[in-house]
């Protein structure tokens, strides 16, 4: 069954409205309501946490902004754990800024990794051994984590699961979401299955994610090391107008 | 002011955007004396800088000393404290450190990127003032939905929206969120696009066409369609009338604040009671030889003073942009200066005694229907030179035409500008491998 928008019915807000990917690949927007972020930011400090993030600590996140439903917990949860945090876009073009951060700060974690960062350090001749090596935690998505693994790295896994956040406890370990907001199965064909659990203005009911893998306990995931989370083509760097 | 205005508010802040300018002044000057002593106080580089330059704080009582005695500071002088004292904020910073809550960067369209610290939910003194005053003004109201189209490197942009009750739609900056941008404009009816230039504009066209999205249907419902980094072609305002898109130029000022055009389109308005912005001579060497130019529209070296950043604030930043500025009160009723940019000094290029910036070249290559997507570079050796070169880029040419395209491109470029170039043509992949897509180094070397 595909997503399909609640009756909000006056009582919810809008947060905003992001995407997430289905099993095509393809881009779907995603209603977010306010209540529903505020329930994750609630919860990721203690995600945090779980990979060393404490006050004091420094989080790099390379993340797109049609992804900032699901990072963005993660943001506010760094500030109220104490951390601080910086940002860079998730492509190849972006890698030079990845490197010059990490080259002028101290990181604790580089949440968010993805192939195309990876691809960019390829086009510098960076060695990614070399480039994480002082950063005690990784946390790569599904088409980088076999590579910085192959770098002798040991990266925790993480993976957006449709609307959901899955992010591995442990180097090598499964993927986890949040149990208390959603629901995995695994379809016939491989493919995971998303539900929410709690109220949210799109409902999930057994959606099909764009994640194939194992799962367990309802909600965790062994993800196939060439599946595709997020639906996205990488290969552009993004162009800086702004600035 | 507090809260959010009735919906009927022409402004987001009719007291400050309307005040006086003697009024400005006055509160500038308050504002600026802080800042001084607040930097000064904090700051390693401003401290040493003014130190060197034998002046304190309490020496600036009245506009005319700052303006004879406060040194400048410019980019290199932070990245060489930055290299020298490896301090990676350039020695600007007025906070301890553990203090901050993010610390993102600059592009680096022009360089490296440098560090940008911020405090979020402090670290500004005064009222809010960027974005929500430009936004309130193309008409975003609370309910509206605003979409951005952005990078995440300066962080989460989408808290503005938030905060002026509306929703925004997230998009990442690429051609490939093009067509689920129209599909969503259709659905959410958006009032606001940020940032939509003209490398996006020209793209929508094919977008659109095979996705079968009339572009006026999809634009419909914008009151505001922001665009910033390079001038718009002509190619790109013909298809905007054409779709009849509201744009808006938007563009940074000197690393301390930013600026938007109004209503009125007469130049980006920029807030003076968050920033104090001077137009000097370009070819000054310091202060002390530093000819003020204050007069309306005429170019000009910006200068720009942080008033209000409690975090890490530049204090008389010597930007190497080229503007001009306008003091006078503008149509839209406000009264706080607009800028236009027209490039940056270390891009320009002096020809046989002629000034010659890419902002100069922009429409006589983009009039060669070959040359439409505009991707040029000035080769530019040294400062000062006897020869234009100009490496140009085309499609769509066979070989047998291209010479004639050459010289048809030196002839647009001759006509605009008095200056006979020597043209290399490149079709326009060579270019854009040069740098990232859709976008390519104006200025290069060799």
């Amino acid at each position: 069954m595909s997503a399909r928008r609640e009756d909000l019915g006056g009582a919810a807000t809008l947060w905003g409205v992001g995407q997430w990917v289905d099993d095509r690949g393809e881009r779907v927007a995603w209603e977010v309501g306010s209540d529903e972020i505020n329930r994750a930011i609630g919860s990721a400090p203690a995600r945090l946490a779980m990979l060393g993030v404490e006050r004091g600590e420094r989080v790099l996140f390379t993340s797109m902004l049609s992804e900032a439903a699901h990072f963005w917990p993660l943001v506010v949860g760094c500030m109220l754990a104490g951390a601080q945090l910086s940002c860079a876009d998730a492509t190849r073009g972006e890698a030079l800024r990845v490197q010059m951060f990490i080259r002028l700060l101290s990181y604790r974690a580089a949440i968010g990794i993805t192939g195309a960062v990876l691809d960019g350090f390829d086009d510098l001749g960076a060695d990614y051994a070399a480039v994480f090596g002082e950063i005690p935690v990784i946390v790569a998505r599904p088409d980088a984590y076999d590579r910085l693994v192959g770098a002798g790295l040991t990266p925790h896994a993480m993976a957006l699961v449709g609307p959901a956040l899955a992010i591995a406890s442990e180097p090598g370990g499964p993927l986890w979401v949040d149990e208390h907001e959603w629901q995995l199965d695994a379809g016939t064909d491989g493919v995971v299955l998303v539900t929410n659990l709690r109220p949210t203005a799109t409902r999930f009911e057994r959606t099909r994610t764009a994640l194939r893998g194992e799962v367990i306990d309802g909600h965790g995931i062994r993800f196939e090391p060439t599946t595709q989370s997020d639906g996205m083509n990488r290969d552009e760097s993004p162009v800086h107008d702004a600035d | 002011m507090t809260g959010i205005p009735p919906r009927t508010a022409p402004y987001w802040d009719l007291e400050y955007e309307t005040m006086p300018r003697d009024q400005l002044r006055e509160l500038q000057f308050e504002l600026l004396q802080e800042a001084i002593a607040f930097s000064y106080e904090h700051a390693p580089l401003t401290r040493e800088t003014w130190d060197d330059a034998g002046i304190r704080p309490s020496d600036i009582r009245t506009w005319d000393d700052f303006t004879e005695k406060a040194p400048f500071i410019d980019k290199d002088a932070l990245r060489h404290f930055r290299d020298d004292r490896g301090d990676p904020f350039g020695g600007v910073l007025c906070r301890d450190p553990a203090e901050l809550t993010a610390i993102n960067s600059t592009s680096g369209t022009t360089g490296d990127p440098t560090l940008v610290a911020e405090m979020w939910g402090g670290g500004f003194v005064g009222r809010p003032a960027i974005m929500y005053r430009d936004f309130w003004g193309m008409g975003v109201r609370p309910g509206d939905a605003v979409a951005l189209f952005l990078f995440t490197f300066r962080g989460p942009t989408y808290g503005f929206v938030q905060q002026l009750g509306a929703v925004p739609l997230l998009f990442d900056y690429g051609v490939d969120e093009i067509e689920r941008l129209l599909r969503s404009s259709l659905a959410y009816r958006p009032t606001a696009l940020y940032n939509f230039g003209g490398t996006m504009i020209n793209a929508t066209a094919e977008i659109a066409d095979r996705a079968g999205i009339d572009p006026r249907d999809a634009f419909a419902s914008y009151h505001g369609i922001v665009f910033a980094g390079e001038p718009l072609g002509s190619r790109a305002r013909r298809l905007a009338d054409e779709w009849g898109l509201p744009l808006f130029e938007h563009s940074n000022v000197g690393d301390v604040t930013a600026c938007f055009e109004c209503t009125a389109h007469d130049g980006m308005h920029f807030w003076e009671d968050m920033a104090h912005v001077e137009g000097i001579d370009p070819v000054a060497g310091s202060h002390h030889d530093a000819q003020p130019v204050t007069g309306d529209r005429v170019r000009c070296e910006l200068v720009a003073t942080a008033l209000t950043n409690r975090v890490a604030p530049l204090i008389r930043f010597r930007s190497d942009d080229l503007v001009e500025i306008d003091r006078s009160t503008c149509a839209c009723g406000r009264t706080h200066a607009r800028i236009w940019t027209i490039g940056r000094k270390g891009d320009e290029l002096v020809v046989q005694g002629a000034s010659v910036l890419p902002v100069d070249l922009w429409a006589a290559v983009e009039a060669i229907d070959a040359c439409r997507l505009g991707l040029f570079q000035i080769v530019r050796p040294a400062r000062e030179v006897d020869v234009l070169r100009l490496r140009v880029g085309y499609q769509d040419t066979p070989a047998d035409r291209v010479e004639a395209l050459r010289s048809d491109v030196a002839g647009a470029v001759f006509a605009a500008i008095g200056v006979e170039p020597v043209v290399e043509l490149v079709p326009n992949e060579a270019l854009l491998r040069l740098g990232p897509p859709h976008k390519i180094p104006r200025v290069t070397r060799s």
